[in-house]
């Protein structure tokens, strides 16, 4: 199972829509979620909200606009969600073949029950990787730290799965080079003794959120750097999703 | 994640399952979480409290959690009553489970009606559940003062089987500050120590949670850590004999729950009745044996009333 998280606080204003960008994820058997954050007091824009939903939407995914408080549940709830949900859209393609209904709720109780089993067995035991897409543009600065820590967070939530469980962390726009978007932490399944994720940065101004989501579709491809490109092969990913 | 679940239903309303035809007659409600609404429900003249969700399969896995619970203590009244769906006047369809109704209010609650002097007697009974809970292979998850229902002379019971995860796999649902994993204190993974951890953390939201909840406000995530939980404990007079107690539990160092509750039970009556003088001196071997005598002529005495019936030997 594939999944990116963006964690952002605003619109995107240079290159290709991330709307777009989202729909190529999902085509390529990746979930799109995307959590925005505030700080404390701050509201969200009505552009900024719009944005985030359809960027979900496209992606297949959930959104949610979330204080920083929140941020470390949020990401939590919501990539664990994002595996039962994915798993339970698989499962759903099987239950016309099988049961003969369209839906688990069209089943009657003891049927869903081991269907339900199933997909709880599924989401504990089958692999995940999460890519985490994270919004370092100006205003973004002082919520890095809780987005740091939701990571952390979010790595000893999946530690405790019994699936292979990785994450990569990702920051755009990438100050000095060309690039859009730069990989701080290629896939990984331990954070332990590692003291900072996101690298203190020179802030830029602008927010390229599409073309960043199109570099780390492009990165799962290759499996990572200096991999070879894999198709993965858990049975989950790929085709079913979409 | 919390669905947008907003169903009401109202009082005298009946709900009738869409496969098994059951008729629950809503009294009122119980109470709600992030999994759904639950009702006090009339069913054949007997009162059961009725969980309705907005997730089907959230709720169901809540319901086979439930489910192999029965199948493990068969004999025992069972909890869950029934399953089943309800179409609403909106045209959706809500699963729904009914339960039994356990009377009585919730830990914190209790405690501020009835008074503190409750609490360890209280504590000793959520243990004695946790280690049940354990023994049979599960870990609870998600303690929390909303899901530990507290009745009569301080019995208690668990409610919410949400969080409720095999031995050994991640937990389900859990509450940030009751979690492990936030204060730093070790893994996810659903095992007796870790309700153990949750335990303590509810014993200090008890009675110290305004400083509780100052500390999460003020603390970097990196600061979060045990000592800063052991020093809140420290500060309450409550939990002052339970100290040391929290100390182990917080660091993982009781193999069970039966064997922090045995550890909580010897705690739990004070330093004890003192002796007048030191063990082992003759005049107190001699009150001990003088006390055997005493002992065997009043069972002698109650045989020869009949007071004890023979069987009993
Ligand atoms: N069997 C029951 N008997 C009486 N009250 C209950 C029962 N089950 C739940 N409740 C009440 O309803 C509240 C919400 O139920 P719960 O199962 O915890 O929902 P959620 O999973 O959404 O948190 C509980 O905190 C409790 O007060
Ligand atoms: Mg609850």
């Amino acid at each position: 199972m594939r999944q990116i998280l963006l964690i952002t606080d605003g619109c995107s204003n240079v290159g290709m829509s991330p709307v777009v960008a989202a729909a190529h994820a999902r085509s390529e058997g990746i979930t799109v979620n995307v959590v925005g954050v505030l700080d404390n007091n701050e509201e969200a824009s009505m552009a900024g909200r719009e944005e985030i939903a359809d960027i979900a939407r496209a992606g297949g995914g959930l959104s949610r606009i979330v204080h920083e408080r929140q941020l470390s549940q949020t990401v939590q709830l919501m990539t664990r969600k994002t595996v039962v949900t994915t798993i339970q859209q698989a499962v759903n393609r099987e239950l016309k073949q099988v049961f003969g209904a369209d839906a688990i709720e069209e089943l009657p109780p003891e049927k869903r029950g081991q269907v339900v089993r199933v997909i709880d067995d599924l989401g504990e035991t089958s692999d995940l990787k999460v890519a985490l897409l994270i919004d370092a543009s100006a205003s973004m600065k002082p919520k890095l730290a809780a987005v740091e820590e939701a990571i952390r967070d979010l790595m000893l939530s999946l530690q405790a799965r019994s699936g292979r469980s990785e994450i990569a962390v990702f920051h755009f726009p990438h100050s000095s080079s060309g690039d859009d978007c730069m990989c701080d932490l290629d896939w990984t399944d331990n954070l332990t003794g590692m003291r900072s994720i996101i690298p203190k940065l020179q802030m830029r101004g602008t927010t390229p959120t599409g073309p960043a989501l199109m570099q780390v579709i492009d990165f799962y491809g290759k499996g990572g750097y200096g991999r070879t490109t894999r198709r993965e092969t858990d049975g989950i990913s790929g085709d079913y999703v979409v | 994640m919390t669905t947008s679940f907003d169903i009401r239903l109202a009082r005298g309303s009946v709900l009738t399952g869409k496969w098994k035809k059951g008729q629950y007659r809503v009294e009122r409600l119980l109470g709600e979480g992030a999994n759904g609404k639950v009702y006090l429900v009339e069913h054949l003249g007997r009162h059961y409290a009725l969980k309705i969700g907005g997730d089907a399969v959230d709720l169901q896995s809540e319901i086979n959690v439930l489910q192999s619970l029965a199948v493990q203590k068969k004999g025992a009244e069972p909890f869950l009553i029934a399953v089943d769906d309800f179409r609403h006047q909106d045209g959706k369809e809500y699963p729904f489970y009914v339960m039994r109704y356990v009377k009585g209010s919730n830990l914190n609650e209790f405690l501020h009606r009835e008074g503190a002097d409750w609490f360890p007697l209280i504590g000793f009974h959520l243990l004695g559940r946790l280690a049940a809970l354990h023994e049979a292979g599960w870990a609870f998850g998600d303690l929390k003062q909303e899901n530990v229902m507290v009745g009569e002379f301080g019995r208690v019971e668990l409610v919410d089987y949400g969080g409720v995860t095999a031995a050994g796999k991640s937990v389900r649902q859990f509450t940030e500050i009751y979690d492990r994993g936030y204060w730093n204190g070790g893994t996810r993974t659903a095992e007796g120590s870790y309700d153990l951890f949750s335990f303590a953390v509810l014993c200090i939201q008890q009675f110290e949670g305004k400083r509780l909840l100052q500390l999460t406000q003020t603390l970097l995530p990196q600061n979060r850590n045990i000592e800063e939980l052991l020093k809140l404990a420290a500060a309450s007079p409550t939990l002052k004999p339970f100290n040391g107690w929290l100390d182990q539990a917080l660091k993982g160092g009781f193999s069970s729950a039966r064997e922090g509750a045995a550890a909580w039970q010897r705690l739990m009556y004070g330093p004890g009745v003192r002796m007048r003088r030191q063990k082992g001196s003759g005049w107190v071997k001699g009150l001990f044996t003088a006390s055997m005598v005493v002992l065997a002529a009043t069972v002698v005495w109650m045989f020869a009333e009949g007071v004890i019936p023979d069987g009993l030997w």
